[in-house]
């Protein structure tokens, strides 16, 4: 008895609703590409941006610092990042480097005000390197650079 | 009982449940009419009589049956449903969350790592409170380090889970050398470390309204004596019986009435859980009888061990302040600094001891009963046999072996605990905030709150000692980051550790001359109306405030200068001539400079308001401070950087978020004023007292009832505010009195390691140029009366002043500044 009856509902569900399985297929791995797509955007974009870190009196701690940022941001753990980045804005906060690089982690997540606000406080600190002003301009002006490489 | 209930029952149920024959007698009887009825009770006759009770008795028999029965099965209904409503509320909460765990507050981690100002007190004091271990040998073990002439330290630190993920436990050693960090390296190698994080010190709780602490231990760390010293007076026939014990209650009983009173309870160990868990504290008929009822359910529910285990993590035990001390762990540290699993038998025999009464015998206050309580446990364990003669003689002769002090307190730093709590309320709420165990990160710095918290204690009474007339000071401290906005420490009292009325956050006062630079910076982000050399006039001042009131502002001094440099009016805070600025610019503007500064109260705009005639907290003069240490960056100061939920995922972070609404130009101009203020005007006594570049403003109220200090580096903001709850006068001007609180800090704070110098160093866009300080018109570096101002770019002075020569003294000094 039991084994017909299961019989049947599996007949019925092949036969009547095969459109709405596939159609169930179809939105499940659109949703699954809806999620990944900017994910990969994310990483390809994070690639290209981050600033050359080209200051050799940046002390070890803070490169550290840097490296284990970029090691999170490129892991996407975008928030760790920012945290990475605020223990070496507490350690030294007259570094413009890192003040860039959380401009660059605020754009990434979409908050435009944050990242153009942490772009000038990168540009009150910075001396010299013009790289990283037109950095810290063009994200201020909304116009993110292609590549700082 | 039982018999009444068929009686009335066929009034109101339903004929047809009636057999015919029944319902036809009770048809007849129900016709009798009431007289008969009444005569039926005194029957004429005997036979008569005898054959109506033979009606009424198989009536009743019927009745009895068939209602009672119904009776019965309609009371078991209830009586399941309840016993299942007891059921769900004893498995929702022995099966979920049986404690509400209260939130902990961390201060930050230290961060080690070379070049880091660092004293060898420090960092044996940070370890002290993270109650790692000092060896005389190698550590060896995770929370242990040693110390080697003084110097090197060698540190095994603990496991801990950031937000960032799990630190696992790891060796370092490290040097430190003049208050600087010199080397870190990897414990027993060369391997050098850029940076190692210390786990941080657990500072403070945040309890549900019971103040519940806890400490939970599993019974598999429970020491054996401890449960044996526990059945032995608590529960002997524990693993016998099913929640109750009659023979317990019997004997109870009996030895209750052979000494006239209770010495004795038949409670079981698990009605004791119940009763505490589930139960109000109420003796009556009916509490007891839920209390047996839910015992036998927990027990139909549960192991003995997770009911010995709760129980072990539920009971009482005594009271730290307003803080309840609940289960044997958390006791154990309370009374001995030690875990349980450490503590010697008679002190175990005390904690046991103390359920039965934790007030009546608690043991720092009624130490003789104390101890007569733990000997009598101490008896019965010699009774079970877990203790030989020689060591119950042993232990009953031993003094209580109490820690001097409770190693943990219930809240050391209350002042920013409140406003821990205020900022994460926004996001939790009180329930869960007390409840749900979460892991509360904050900028909070043991050290520095350690150093704020010594100087209010010692300026406070020396202030008081100083002037005979100055008493009943109270004050408010903050300390922040400049850059970040993160407040490190906070003082609300004079009494730093006392837990009332939050001043920092909650006594607004009138600000006085604090508002200054606010009005100075509305006036020079107008480069082309006013610059550091703008001549400002200080005579004589009437303002009509209505028809028949005048206004007549004065200078502290009760003098006026007649034309003054606008940098002299400000760094000598002059009174007179920032009314006439602030009124020459505008009520309005100045409202938004302090929006823009981040002060979020409103401000009314009178003309009194330029003299600072409106109420701030400190807490909103430190933001306001705030944006001129960090150059014009507004970030709302906050003391959270993280939350983490009980098992150490994250929940939420607080990022730095940064405003620029202030041009740093200007800034920069106000900035530099404000350090001319410590060095030749009403702070110059930090010229001679500090060795450090600091900026800041004295402000003081009217009558002396407010004496205000706010100065920053470019690492530290703090500021200080001293009066008196009644708003009465001080004697003090912010010189004289929050000043001197402020430099002993900082002064604390350059001899334990010290912190950098504030930087003058110009923005692009700043000129710096010598003008004549009577005229305000351009001079030169060897002109008399001449001084070197910054100006923003095309705003410097054209018109040229007089030079007259300075002298070679005035010469050779202005060379070597």
């Amino acid at each position: 008895m039991q084994i017909s009856r299961n019989h049947r509902t599996n007949q019925t569900f092949l036969q009547i609703k095969p459109g709405l399985f596939l159609s169930a297929i179809l939105i499940v791995l659109l949703a699954m590409g809806g999620c990944v797509q900017p994910k990969h955007t994310a990483v390809d974009s994070a690639q290209r941006m981050l600033p050359m870190v080209n200051n050799p009196h940046l002390p070890e701690v803070i490169i550290a610092l840097i490296n284990q940022s970029d090691e999170q941001y490129f892991k996407h753990d975008l928030s760790a990042a920012l945290a990475t980045l605020e223990r070496a804005v507490r350690i030294d906060p007259r570094l413009p480097e890192v003040w860039s690089r959380m401009a660059q982690v605020y754009l990434d997540q979409g908050k435009l005000e944050q990242a153009r606000q942490h772009a000038k406080r990168s540009n009150s600190v910075l001396k010299n390197n013009m790289a990283l002003k037109d950095f810290n301009d063009n994200i201020i002006s909304g116009k993110p650079m292609e590549s700082s490489n | 009982m039982t018999h009444s209930k068929p009686k009335s029952t066929p009034k109101t149920k339903p004929r047809q449940k009636y057999s015919k024959k029944e319902y036809s007698k009770k048809k007849s009887s129900k016709k009798t009419p009431p007289n008969k009825k009444r005569a039926k009770k005194k029957p004429p006759n005997k036979k008569k009589n005898n054959k109506a009770k033979k009606n009424s008795v198989s009536l009743s028999r019927i009745l009895f049956n068939r209602y009672s029965l119904l009776g019965l099965f309609v009371l078991s209904i209830i009586f399941s449903g309840y016993l299942f409503y007891l059921n769900i509320k004893i498995t929702d909460k022995m099966s979920g969350r049986i404690w509400s765990l209260p939130s902990h507050v961390y201060a930050r981690p230290l961060e080690l790592y070379q070049g880091k100002y660092l004293t060898v007190q420090q960092l044996q004091s940070e370890l002290k409170q993270l109650e790692y271990t000092q060896v005389k040998n190698r550590p060896t073990k995770a929370g242990q380090f040693r110390v080697l002439n003084n110097a090197h330290f060698e540190i095994i630190s603990r496991d801990f889970t950031f937000w960032d993920g799990q630190q696992k436990s790891q060796g370092i050693r490290l040097s430190i050398v003049n208050n600087k960090l010199s080397a870190l390296h990897k414990l027993y190698s060369d391997e050098s470390l850029a940076l190692f994080r210390l786990d941080p010190v657990k500072i403070a709780g945040i309890y549900p309204a019971t103040q519940q602490e806890r400490q939970l231990i599993k019974l598999d760390e429970v020491p054996d004596d401890l449960v044996l010293a526990l059945l032995a007076v608590e529960d002997r026939r524990f693993y016998q019986h099913w929640g109750i014990d009659p023979r317990s209650i019997l004997r109870a009983l009996l030895a209750n009435v052979v000494a006239g009173g209770t010495v004795q309870g038949g409670s079981t160990l698990t009605q004791q859980l119940v009763k505490n868990l589930f139960l109000s504290p109420e003796r009556t008929l009916t509490r007891k009888i839920n209390e047996a009822l839910m015992a036998l359910l927990v027990e139909i529910n549960y192991d003995k061990s997770v009911i010995l285990e709760t129980y072990i993590n539920e009971v009482y035990l005594g009271q730290n302040g307003a803080q309840q001390i609940h289960g044997f762990e958390l006791a154990s540290q309370y009374y001995f600094a030690s875990s349980l699993k450490k503590l010697r038998r008679d002190q175990m025999a005390l904690l046991v001891g103390l359920v039965k009464g934790p007030s009546w015998y608690a043991p720092r206050r009624h130490k003789t009963r104390a101890v007569e309580r733990r000997n009598q446990v101490l008896k019965l364990m010699l009774e079970r046999g877990a203790l030989s003669q020689a060591q119950f003689n042993k232990y009953r002769a031993l003094d209580l072996g109490l820690a001097n002090k409770p190693r943990f307190s219930s809240n050391r730093f209350p002042a920013l605990i409140e406003l821990v709590k205020r900022q994460l309320q926004s996001d939790y709420d009180e329930d869960d905030l007390k409840s749900s165990g979460l892991n509360v990160f904050t900028s909070i710095d043991p050290q520095i709150q350690a150093q704020a918290e010594a100087s209010v204690l010692r300026v406070i009474s020396q202030l008081e000692k100083s002037n005979n007339k100055v008493e009943n000071l109270q004050t408010a401290f903050i300390v922040a980051s400049s850059q970040q906005g993160e407040i490190q420490a906070m003082v609300s009292d004079r009494q730093p550790s006392f837990p009332g009325f939050n001043r920092s956050l909650d006594a607004v006062r009138q600000i006085g001359s604090l508002i200054k630079p606010a009005i100075y910076l509305t006036a020079l982000q107008q480069p082309q109306n006013y610059t550091l050399a703008s001549v400002l006039d200080d005579s004589p001042l009437h303002i009509k405030t209505t028809r028949d009131d005048t206004w007549s502002p004065q200078n502290y001094d009760k003098k006026f200068s007649g034309n003054i440099l606008l940098h002299k009016a400000l760094e000598k805070s002059r009174n007179v001539p920032t009314v006439r600025l602030g009124l020459e610019v505008g009520l309005a503007d100045i409202s938004d400079a302090l929006q823009n500064l981040g002060v979020t109260r409103n401000i009314p705009a009178y003309p009194s308001m330029t003299l600072g005639a409106f109420n701030l907290s400190p807490f909103d003069v430190a933001n306001m401070y705030q944006t001129f240490a960090a150059n014009g960056f507004n970030v709302p100061l906050k003391v959270i950087r993280e939350v983490l939920n009980k098992e150490g995922r994250p929940l939420k972070r607080y990022p730095l978020k940064s405003n620029k609404a202030i041009d740093e130009k200007a800034i920069y101009l106000i900035n530099h004023s404000l350090h001319q203020v410590t060095q030749t005007g009403t702070a110059k006594s930090l010229a001679k007292n500090l060795p450090l570049t600091v900026a800041g403003k004295t402000g003081t109220t009217d009558d002396l009832r407010d004496s205000w200090f706010a100065g920053f580096t470019n690492e530290q903001l703090a500021v200080v505010w001293i009066g008196r709850d009644d708003n009465t006068s001080t004697g003090l001007t912010g010189s004289s009195g929050a000043l001197r609180l402020w430099t002993d800090f900082f002064q604390r704070q350059e001899d334990n390691g010290g912190i950098n110098s504030f930087s003058l160093e110009p923005p692009a866009g700043i000129n710096k140029v010598w003008i004549d300080e009577k005229t305000g018109g351009l001079s030169e570096k060897n002109c008399l009366g001449a001084v070197e101002l910054p100006f923003i770019q095309g705003s410097e002075p054209t018109e040229k002043a007089a030079c007259k020569s300075a002298g070679i003294i005035e010469q050779i000094k202005r060379f070597f500044k």
